[in-house]
């Protein structure tokens, strides 16, 4: 009878119960939504990184890294080649990587050259679904150049434009090119768009090579692979490392540590809005708690003088409180959960801070993102908040003395 | 048989303050099946008499025995457990619980007493037969009006069968008929049943009823006369 008591005295004063239930309800979608949000902003950023910056794997010369210098080329390519041909879905672009000027009439800039194979190119990163205007290199002509809409507006260039690069050969001297502006793209990261420029890889090497064709001389600097999932990774990058053991082969948590935090923290955010919220979520159920138990002073002391003992009393104080977060915590994880499937679904358009968040590289839809395991956390937390929010009510409940209670009007 | 007997019992609130001495060495014998009224002026002590003898409230000094158990060594939680079988209680203003239907109050002292459902609810509804509202078993207390609810509440008293029920002032708050008609129940439970009755009143209908009339002054026993 003690839960049948404890369900019926929640619905005694059924404004004050509904409040609570809906303030619990509202915590919970509160904090699911803020954790749809974080997490889908943060994988937001690991997606764009994996699929436009980063890729899941890449290979350098271990001095390349140190000094992105046009000598450290890579070795064993066409071992390293084999393996990735037997992956299925696998994609790899070899890069040629060169920093240098980038100059027109009115400005020059320092800028990093990506000398690129475009099908390939287009395949690990899809720079080509990202033109603005132009094409994505035509046939047949030399010295082709792709550059950002950021860059273009800094340097006054437009479709046609000739632009000059710089940049060191194999000799380290100073070489030039002209180059002329084909297309202009967007990639939605601003740090990025300001800071490569694309060329086609041939062009690239005629003018960084000096020498006669060489076979230790292969002018590839970085080979980024993009792979269909992070699942095969590691395993993929052991058996490029076994090729190519000179090299430096690297994952993307790796290259990109800043990658590796917004993983770690996707984890952890949900738990940390979970806590925030929970703890303004005991405060009020004490206070309402507390008004339950204060306005029933008298009927708690006559439960205790016909003999229900303090743990019974207790128990049921708890109870109540439990019931009320046993209405609430589903109510609010549905809610929850149907707002982070919705905008999972379509996204949450946040055009109007679309330059704010190309500045961090993130896109300006969001999708919201729940780990499973946070529907438990949830669960858990709201379990805990109602123990803990219902103790010092029911303690102060059992501290009555039945006889100074049953005078009490 | 003796069901209470007190000893010396003192009772005085704010020993360190200013003191009021409630109680001032009562010493007391009630009988099983005695049917009697605690009277006097207020401020007398009837109130703080019922509560120490009933274990809800404890005494400076003396002793109270309660079917052959001395309460005053009790613990608070045996005192809880005590009360639940030995000792029925009606309050002054009903002190039902309002969420629980008539049945239910009175089956909830035996439920305390881990008593199986069918014996509950079949003494519950012969309680309330008893005291003549069976028909409002399903009824909570805001829907029955003062005097069926201390019917109800008479009812709970005698739900656990204990040595004796023990009612502070159970008529202040009935018109004449209900209080002629609690009395009549109560009576007959006592004639009838043997159930022990001690209450505390001012009412002079509830005082001409009694067997026994036990007067306190100032704490102390100013007469004790048995008709």
């Amino acid at each position: 009878m003690i839960p049948i008591l404890a369900w019926r005295n929640v619905w005694r004063s059924p404004t004050r119960s509904l409040v609570v239930i809906l303030a619990i309800a509202l915590g919970i979608w509160a904090a699911m939504f803020m954790s749809g949000f974080a997490t889908g902003m943060a994988q937001s950023y690991i997606d764009n990184s994996i699929s436009s910056l980063i890729s899941h794997i890449q290979i350098h010369h271990p001095e390349f890294k140190e000094e992105e210098d046009v000598q450290y080329q890579l070795q064993d390519l066409q071992a390293i080649q084999e393996v990735l041909d037997g992956v299925e879905g696998a994609y790899y672009s070899f890069r040629t990587v060169s920093n240098g000027m980038i100059a027109s009439s009115k400005s020059s800039r320092g800028i990093k050259i990506r000398g690129i194979e475009p099908g390939s190119e287009q395949s690990v990163n899809g720079i080509g679904d990202k033109m603005i205007e132009g094409d994505y290199f035509g046939k047949d002509r030399k010295n082709q150049l792709l550059i950002s809409q950021r860059m273009a507006e800094k340097l006054g260039a437009k479709i046609r434009s000739r632009l000059v690069l710089t940049f060191q050969d194999e000799d380290r001297e100073i070489t030039a090119a002209a180059f002329r502006v084909v297309g202009i793209f967007d990639s939605k990261n601003n740090p990025f768009d300001d800071s490569h420029i694309f060329v086609q890889q041939a062009d690239l090497i005629r003018l960084l090579s000096t020498q006669e064709p060489d076979p230790q001389h292969s002018f590839i600097h970085e080979v980024a692979i993009l792979l269909p999932g992070a699942e095969q990774m590691e395993v993929l990058q052991k058996k490029l490392q076994e090729v190519a053991p000179e090299m430096l082969v690297e994952n993307y948590r790796e290259i990109a540590p800043d990658v590796q935090l917004y993983e770690s923290m996707i984890g952890s955010m949900s738990l940390i809005y979970l806590v925030i919220i929970m703890l303004a979520l005991v405060f009020g159920i004490i206070n309402t708690m507390l008004m339950a138990v204060l306005e029933r002073i008298k009927e708690l002391g006559m439960l205790m003088a016909i003999g229900m003992n303090k743990f019974k009393v207790f128990s049921m104080i708890v109870l109540e409180t439990i019931l009320l977060s046993l209405i609430g915590a589903p109510l609010g994880m549905l809610l929850g959960g149907l707002t982070v499937e919705l905008i999972g679904k379509y996204g949450l358009n946040l055009s109007a801070f679309s330059s704010s968040l190309q500045m961090y590289g993130l896109s300006d839809v969001v999708y919201f993102s729940v780990a499973p395991h946070v529907y438990g956390q949830v669960a858990i937390s709201v379990a805990l908040t109602a123990i803990v929010a219902s103790i010092y009510p029911a303690l102060k409940a059992i501290r009555l003395k039945p006889v100074e209670a049953i005078r009490k009007i | 048989m003796e069901v209470i007997k007190t000893e010396g019992l003192t009772k005085i609130y704010n020993p360190k303050t200013i003191p009021v001495h409630a109680l001032n060495g009562v010493d007391l014998s009630i009988k099983s099946g005695e049917f009697t009224a605690i009277v006097g002026p207020s401020g007398s002590g009837k109130t703080t008499l019922l509560n120490v003898i009933g274990g809800l409230d404890r005494p400076n000094s003396g002793k109270v025995v309660i079917d052959h158990t001395d309460i005053s060594n009790l613990s608070d939680n045996q005192l809880i457990d005590f009360r639940k079988e030995k000792i029925g209680f009606v309050f002054q203003a009903y002190n039902l619980i309002p969420v629980l239907t008539a049945k239910e109050n009175v089956a909830f002292v035996m439920l305390l007493q881990k008593k199986d459902k069918a014996e509950r609810e079949a003494r519950a509804m012969e309680l309330l037969e008893a005291v003549g509202i069976a028909e409002k078993c399903d009824k909570r207390p805001a829907e029955l009006s003062g005097g069926q609810q201390q019917r109800v509440a008479v009812a709970r008293a005698l739900a656990s069968k204990p040595a004796f029920v023990l009612a502070d002032e159970p008529t202040a708050n009935l018109d004449s008929k209900s209080t002629a008609n609690l009395l009549d129940i109560m009576l007959r439970l006592n004639q009838e049943e043997g159930i022990t009755f001690i209450f505390s009143t001012h009412d002079q209908r509830v005082i001409d009823r009694a067997r026994r009339v036990v007067t306190l002054v100032d704490g102390k026993i100013d007469s004790d006369v048995q008709r």
